[in-house]
């Protein structure tokens, strides 16, 4: 069986659409992360010790079980949960965007804590002296300044996350992978077909790995030294 | 002005304050010296509860430093300048200096901005208003962080050692618009090594060494003939 190029060129469409739903859930993902994320910092930051507690066990869950069983774990699970008799149409969507969320906002977490605590504790001081209080000077203060720090291991967060979306194939989702393990077998074609998801894949990468250095350009100019 | 009874610090095993009283009148400038580790900073840093005192009482303009809520109150009282300035990095001088009053005090955005337009022309930079604070000097950033204390209208303002980052060339400004301050009759509590500024402005020195305040009195009177033994060997090094 020799080996056939023409596939992909004759898929690049339909894999296109496959690597489009590959960053819709990335970008799902992120947003369910990078909220989750802001909250377990904090969490894991607080003075109280049941709340640090709270944020510690679930990051350490997240960041310690392979996502793999946490798909399934949040794809199973809520239905077996919630008592439902039949699964809603296109559940699996919702079931991965939020088993990738949950796993990323454990990572994102501690990405913003580390940010927050490189900002020197003069600014805390600063802004407390000028009676704000803890809220605002988070607000006003650390966040922005430890956003912008956060801004380069967030890149490397979003790239991880969007290869292990890949992993979503499992529960029936038509992403990029998906997309092409079907045509593979269709056309048995498998080196060309798969290295065309691949570079699917690297390009959308690179581009998230060039918008990240803009931004950090952009936001990195009045950085102190 | 403000009250300090029995004031304890300890730092784990480290006792920093070991029991100080004082009172600081209004108007008053009162210069606290001392060698470093004595305790002077530390001092300073519960009058606006920056530390938290171990023991004792401390009322600061009628209201006693004991809750949160207290706590906000006293804060937006009593200004701070601090050794390493604390300008925040992402905001502009001007930005600096209308935050707090538009966050913490409700001020309109052009009331704000007129004040601090003001009080950057009191500090001498004007015209840097729009400037970050890494274009700007040590001295210069030191003058806005005053601005910015002062821009909280304040009753009282706490200088902690602000000249001892910057370089020689630079701690003359500073010290001018911290002058310039005590002659308004601004009440002020000053750590400083300056003792040219302390014989010139201050109505009081306090020395301390070893958590406790060994001598005080007129600055003219304590520097020509200090009478505590610690005071004599402190300022023989010194002066």
């Amino acid at each position: 069986m020799g080996l056939n190029w023409h596939v992909v060129i004759d898929n690049m469409p339909i894999l296109a659409k496959g690597a489009l739903l590959t960053l819709e859930l990335t970008a799902g993902a992120v947003a369910i992360g990078v909220v989750i994320g802001l909250f377990m910092a904090l969490a894991r930051l607080s003075k109280r010790k049941m709340v640090r507690a709270a944020a510690i066990g679930y990051i350490d869950f997240f960041r310690g079980t392979p996502l793999l069983v946490q798909i399934f774990l949040v794809y199973f699970g809520i239905p077996m949960l919630l008592q439902w008799q039949t699964m809603p149409d296109n559940y699996q969507y919702t079931a991965g965007i939020l088993a990738m969320g949950l796993n990323s906002g454990a990572y994102i977490a501690e990405i913003f804590r580390a940010g927050i605590q490189s900002i020197d504790r003069g600014q805390t001081e600063a802004a407390r002296s000028l009676g704000m209080t803890q809220i605002q000077a988070l607000r006003y203060i650390i966040l922005p300044q430890a956003f912008k720090r956060s801004i380069p291991p967030l890149g490397n967060e979003f790239i991880a996350l969007l290869k292990d979306s890949s992993l979503l194939s499992i529960i029936a989702i038509q992403e990029l992978f998906y997309t092409g393990k079907i045509i593979v077998g269709r056309t048995y074609q498998p080196l060309p077909m798969y290295l065309a998801v691949a570079l699917y894949y690297l390009v959308m990468t690179q581009l998230i790995a060039q918008w990240v250095a803009y931004m950090e350009r952009r936001l990195g100019k009045n950085d102190i030294r | 002005m403000i009250f300090v009874k029995n004031l304890h610090k300890t730092f784990g095993k480290l006792e920093v304050l070991k029991g100080i009283n004082c009172h600081i009148r209004e108007k008053e400038v009162v210069v606290v010296i001392g060698p470093s580790g004595s305790g002077k900073s530390t001092f300073l840093r519960c009058l606006n509860k920056l530390e938290e005192p171990t023991k004792g009482e401390i009322i600061v303009d009628g209201i006693p430093l004991n809750s949160e809520v207290n706590v906000n109150a006293i804060r937006r009282e009593v200004g701070m300048v601090f050794q390493r300035f604390n300008l925040f990095p992402h905001m502009t001088a001007i930005q600096n200096i209308v935050l707090a009053p538009e966050v913490v005090r409700k001020t309109n955005k052009e009331e704000a901005r007129k004040i601090g337009m003001e009080l950057l022309a009191k500090v001498g930079l004007y015209e840097k208003a729009d400037e970050y604070p890494d274009r700007l000097s040590g001295g210069q950033q030191q003058r806005v962080a005053i601005a910015r204390a002062l821009a909280m209208k304040p009753k009282i303002m706490l200088f902690d050692e602000t000249t001892s980052a910057l370089d020689p060339e630079m701690v003359g400004e500073v010290l001018s618009v911290m002058k310039d301050l005590a002659r308004e009759g601004m009440t002020m509590v000053v750590v400083t090594h300056e003792m040219g500024f302390a014989r010139e402005v201050g109505d009081r020195v306090i020395f301390m060494d070893e958590g406790i305040i060994m001598e005080e009195g007129e600055p003219n009177e304590v520097f020509a003939h200090p009478k505590n033994p610690r005071t004599q060997a402190f300022l023989s090094k010194i002066l």
